[in-house]
């Protein structure tokens, strides 16, 4: 089957000097990204110093100039500008920002006219609805991004066509604590370079020319010391946590499920409210009763050394020199890594899945963590027997 | 399938191309065809890709070697995230890249597309040419995936990278990065090159091709370095490698054994440092190697190895880079005029440390001969038991067992002959006494040389006559009787400008008084960068110095130019030495890429003044003498010696070589952090029979040599040339 389509491939390259018209792909890269770049502008804003830079790029999403672009530093001005694909310079203003979603929405403004008025422009535009609507693009897919990377493009020169295909979709936390980044859901890794400077807000689309994602950022996988190449899908979703106050007016933590079209339905009415949300404190975590080895090296493994008797651990059946492994999947590469991820993942009543090492196969054990036993007093000695 | 890209087929296709009307509706699905093609061979490939994921083990990797020479090793931090590996026996057999192991993890978990519940691995053996791990698990029928084959491997063919680190779920397509093959025979012929993104994303994943057939192993790899992490610094670089999986089916049964596999070694060393240029003739061969045993000699040209012609060392390594230890090659050489060949010549995993051997005497310099006067007997030695004695002549020499005695010309000649000969050897030498004339004949037998020091070097040292035997005329051979290369046979080529030297020196006898002493700073024109040169006040072209090359310390105050003149300056003038100080052009320590330019400097001096080339000395303190180290042994040619203070061995040592020797004077304070460190760079030299003489200096931190270490340091230089 496949091998057909070598065969085939290469003959077909190998055919092309031969026809007298070359041969073409139903969906050529140029006139996508003639009629793509017309749904382009490039932003220029804040930055210009210690490596921040004051240009990225952004995606049109309605006749009147609604532009979607990353939620970064280059909007923290009032002097926010783009260029149209025309080499137009126009102003404009930010109407929404979600952080945990790394979007924002900001709008052209015509002088003299009102923000919310509208402004006669009928710009070339992404229907980002029907866009949200598409299943998301899978792993092998090719795709083709566009953005002023490097701010190579000036005015109305047509911003930088990169090809490449979607390396994987998946959570950019794959690798957890590797990256310091407020999004959390998943993410287009495309295998071409391009998160550089000035791409980010740029477009991810497809070889039909549909839009896909949001370039977004440079971040650097701090533990393997490389850099990231993604795209915030535009069918993104997070878990926002929410604080609201409980009928006896207690703070209590509500999650919010946000999707990007939401944001950008909202945000382009001048209506995305962003929740007042809660900064997880790092409580204890539930209570196990695991006593694990002496922890002395940054990355002792987390073997077990003993259960305290009548403890969750000890009900669920841990022994001696169970290695713990995996719990709910997350890799446990040693005793801090278990204690870091108990204390912000867990609660009381909490069941997990915990996978150990005992002897040479892994054992999946349930343990359902407790509350912490309060803490008893220091065993007092016995009084004296008084002598006589 | 494995017809994939036979000419006929493709010259089938093509003419049906042409016949056909279709073919603007053909190609114009082109994309869309690819695309499928590659997500159907990233599908059929996909159950082999594992996921591994280790726990435990070091924090942090030493950093590559390419790193690793200058400045303080900078050390990879390894991550805990997951790799990728690749089935390849039914059996429950993984491979992988030796980088995911780097750091030796105590456990290692594997997921196998399909099976839900993750397996607990082993390590079964290393490929330590390839840098693969060979894993095992406790399965049965997985399945396996298809070679492609090599020979139909063609450079600009797709090539799709996967791994199985971006998403958490192995039942999902693994990750595809795509690209296509760059290059075929890579990396001294072990690895294909390709431009799909590779990094820790996909290293130990395959490398497949359009029709679903894996190309290799995608592994970080350099052909400068070696090393599980070597070539991780060009991660995503459009630069990536993997090793033929044809190459790792074949030794696949070795390494299920558990066999270590090593790099198959011949033995043997080239004459001058330019792999390329000059012609492939044996300028050493290491003591019991394949070379050796196979009856090999130096002078030997080789011209052919396993029927590949061998216009130069670098084909050498080319055809010998892919071997293993046990592999077989013949080898044609040329003796004189003579062809010889060398059929089943068993290669071998390691060489046994060729060990310089010991007489117990130092020559004396800068004399025409023939003939060479001693200068000094070591006590106990060979020599001072045969009853040789300071002035007497070594006139002859040849092992005893040889029918004649072979006549020694020199200094350089000495040395040449002692090079070729080992420890343990019974040798005659003719001497002619300085009482009387008498001339007669002893016998000695060589040892290993010893870390021992003369207590005090008599003086003078030099006879003053280097430029005596200088032809004057031009277009006559240039033959300077000491200086060059000692022991290169193939000295003259050394440094390739040696009549542009010769005529230097010419001037400097005729123009004396004009040559400029003290401490003299310079530019290097060409490059910007100041040096210093310090040059001996009595300094005369008609004796021989040797050359130290200084490096600073980077990061601390540390004796520098003038001060380090100073320092040297008695030396300079009673030992006949000559001192250049490079810069380095870092803060923070010098970078292995600097060797270049401090050695357009070196050269530079070489080129000016009257050099021994047996007594050129890399010395520095701290960073400086770890980059000391560096040059010392990636500048071989040039260097004979290693002199440091306080300073860690950023690599591991290279092996000893006859015709380019190492000595190493290293020394530490008892106070200073890294003493144990240090201890250890110089048991690793010791341990490949490298002569080392160390010293602790006592209540001392990071300061430069105590005056007692200095004065045998100064015996060290003086006896670099002993034999």
């Amino acid at each position: 089957m496949t091998t057909r389509y070598g065969n085939w491939l290469l003959a077909a390259l190998l055919a092309v000097p031969f026809t007298a018209t070359p041969a073409r792909a139903a969906d050529p890269f140029n006139e996508l990204a003639e009629k793509t770049n017309q749904k382009m502008v490039k932003v220029f804003g804040a930055g210009g110093f210690s490596r921040l830079n004051n240009y990225g790029t952004g995606i049109i999403i309605s006749p009147d100039g609604h532009i979607l672009t990353v939620a970064s530093q280059l909007l923290d001005t009032s002097e926010l500008v783009v260029h149209l694909y025309d080499g137009q310079r126009l102003k404009a203003q930010v109407l929404a920002v979600e952080p945990e979603l790394d979007a924002a929405i900001i709008k052209i403004r015509l002088d003299g006219k009102k923000i919310e008025e509208p402004n006669g422009l009928k710009l070339d535009y992404f229907d980002f609805a029907e866009a949200a609507k598409r299943p998301h693009a899978e792993t092998g897919d090719w795709v083709l991004a566009l953005s002023n990377t490097f701010e190579i493009a000036l005015r109305d020169e047509p911003l930088s066509l990169q090809r490449g295909v979607v390396m994987a979709y998946t959570k950019l936390a794959a690798r957890r604590g590797v990256f310091e980044f407020p999004y959390t859901g998943e993410v287009y890794v495309v295998d071409a370079i391009t998160n550089n400077p000035g791409a980010a807000g740029g477009a991810l689309i497809n070889r039909k020319g549909e839009l896909l994602g949001v370039i977004g950022r440079e971040i650097k996988n701090t533990l393997s010391d490389t850099w990231m190449n993604y795209a915030i899908p535009v069918t993104a979703k997070v878990d926002i946590k929410e604080l609201v106050k409980d009928k006896d007016g207690k703070d209590q933590e509500k999650i919010v499920t946000e999707t990007m079209l939401s944001f950008v339905t909202k945000g382009m009415k001048g209506e995305y409210k962003r929740v007042n949300r809660t900064t997880t404190a790092i409580g204890e975590g539930g209570y196990h009763g695991i006593v694990f080895v002496p922890n002395i090296l940054d990355r002792t493994p987390a073997y077990v050394e003993d259960v305290v008797p009548g403890s969750p651990a000890a009900k669920a059946g841990f022994r001696p020199d169970d290695l713990v492994s995996f719990v709910d999947g997350e890799p446990i590469a040693s005793i801090n890594v278990f204690n870091t991820w108990i204390k912000k993942n867990t609660r009381s009543g909490q069941v997990l899945r915990v996978e150990v090492r005992r002897g040479e196969a892994l054992q999946t054990i349930e343990l359902t963590l407790g509350a912490h036993p309060a803490k008893t007093a220091t065993p007092q000695p016995a009084p004296m027997p008084k002598t006589p | 399938m494995n017809a994939l890209l036979t000419p006929r087929r493709l010259l089938i296709a093509l003419l049906a191309l042409l016949a056909a009307p279709a073919t603007q509706a053909r190609a114009a699905d082109l994309n869309e065809s690819t695309e499928k093609a590659m997500k159907a061979a990233s599908a059929k490939v996909a159950p082999t890709v594992v996921k591994i994921e280790t726990a435990g083990g070091a924090e942090m990797v030493p950093g590559g070697p390419k790193k690793g020479g200058g400045p303080p090793p900078a050390g990879i931090r390894k991550g805990t995230g997951p790799t990728t590996g690749l089935i390849v026996d039914a059996d429950g057999f993984i491979i992988t890249s030796a980088f995911n192991f780097a750091n030796k993890p105590t456990d290692i978990f594997v997921t196998i597309p399909g099976r839900p519940q993750r397996l607990v691995a082993k390590v079964v053996a290393h490929d330590q040419t390839r840098m693969l791990t060979l894993l095992k698990v406790d399965a049965k029928d997985l399945p396996v995936p298809s070679a492609f084959p090599k020979s139909g491997i063609d450079i600009g063919q797709w090539s799709l990278a996967l791994g199985r680190t971006s998403d958490p779920d192995a039942e999902h397509p693994p990750s595809m990065s795509v690209g296509i093959v760059s290059a075929t025979n890579r990396i001294w012929g072990k690895a294909i090159q390709t431009d799909a993104k590779t990094s820790p994303v996909n290293y130990g994943g395959p490398l497949v091709a359009l029709n679903g057939q894996v190309y290799g192993v995608i592994v970080p790899a350099s052909n400068r370095a070696e090393g599980e992490t070597a070539g991780v610094d060009v991660y995503d670089g459009g630069i990536g490698f993997a090793v033929p999986l044809e190459d790792i089916l074949a030794v696949l049964p070795r390494l299920k054994q558990g066999q270590e596999l090593k790099r198959g070694l011949l033995g043997i060393n080239p004459q001058g440092n330019d792999a390329y240029n000059a012609s492939p003739i044996i300028g050493a061969i290491q003591p019991d190697s394949a070379a050796a045993r196979a009856g090999m000699k130096v002078g030997d040209k080789i011209t052919e190895i396993d029927g590949k012609k061998i216009p130069n060392f670098s084909t050498v390594q080319h055809v010998l880079g892919p071997k293993y230890d046990g592999d077989e090659i013949s080898v044609k050489v040329m003796r004189g005029d003579k062809e010889m060949e060398f059929k089943g010549v068993k290669l071998q995993g390691t060489n046994t440390a060729y060990v310089s051997a010991f007489l117990g005497l130092l020559p004396m310099r800068d004399d025409p001969g023939p003939g060479v006067e001693i200068r000094y007997v070591y006590p106990k030695s060979p020599a001072d038991i045969a009853g040789l004695k300071i002035g007497d002549r070594v006139m002859k020499l040849a092992p005893a067992a040889a029918p004649a005695l072979t006549p020694i010309q020199n200094r350089s000649a000495l040395l040449r002959a002692l090079q070729q000969l080992t420890p343990g050897v019974e040798i005659k030498i003719e001497v002619k006494r300085k009482e009387g004339d008498k001339v007669e004949t002893v016998t000695a037998k060589l040892i290993a040389a010893p870390d021992t020091l003369p207590e005090k070097v008599p003086l003078p040292s030099s006879a003053g006559k280097a430029l005596e035997g200088q032809p004057k005329p031009k277009g006559k051979e240039p033959k300077d009787p000491f200086g060059p290369g000692c022991g290169d046979a193939d000295e003259d080529a050394s440094f390739g400008d040696d009549k542009k030297e010769d005529e230097k020196k010419e001037d400097k006898k005729d123009d004396k008084p004009k040559v400029e002493t003290g401490f003299i700073k310079r530019t290097n024109e060409a490059l910007g960068r100041e040096y210093w040169v310090y040059i001996p006040g009595n300094y005369d072209a008609n004796k021989s110095y040797g050359l130290i090359v200084w490096f600073h310390d980077t990061t601390e105050a540390s004796k520098d130019g003038e001060k380090v003149g100073r320092t040297f300056r008695d030396v300079c003038e009673d030992h006949n030495f000559i001192l250049v100080g490079p810069k380095s052009g870092n803060k923070d320590g010098w970078v292995p890429s600097e060797t270049e330019i401090v050695m357009q400097d070196v050269k530079t001096v070489l080129g000016q003044y009257t050099i021994d080339k047996t007594r050129v000395v890399a010395h520095g303190q701290g960073n400086g003498g770890q980059m000391a180290f560096y040059v010392g042994f990636n500048a071989r040619d040039i260097f004979r010696g290693v002199g440091t203070v306080g300073a860690v061995l950023g690599t591991n040592p290279k092996e000893n070589i006859a015709n380019q020797p190492l000595s190493f004077f290293i020394s530490g304070g008892d106070k200073d952090p890294l003493i144990k460190d240090i201890k250890e760079s110089k048991d690793l030299l010791i341990e490949r029979r490298f002569p080392v003489v160390f010293r602790e200096m006592k209540e001392s931190g990071k300061e430069y040599f105590d005056a007692a270490t200095f004065a045998e340091f100064i015996a060290w230089l003086d006896s670099l040339d002993r034999v």
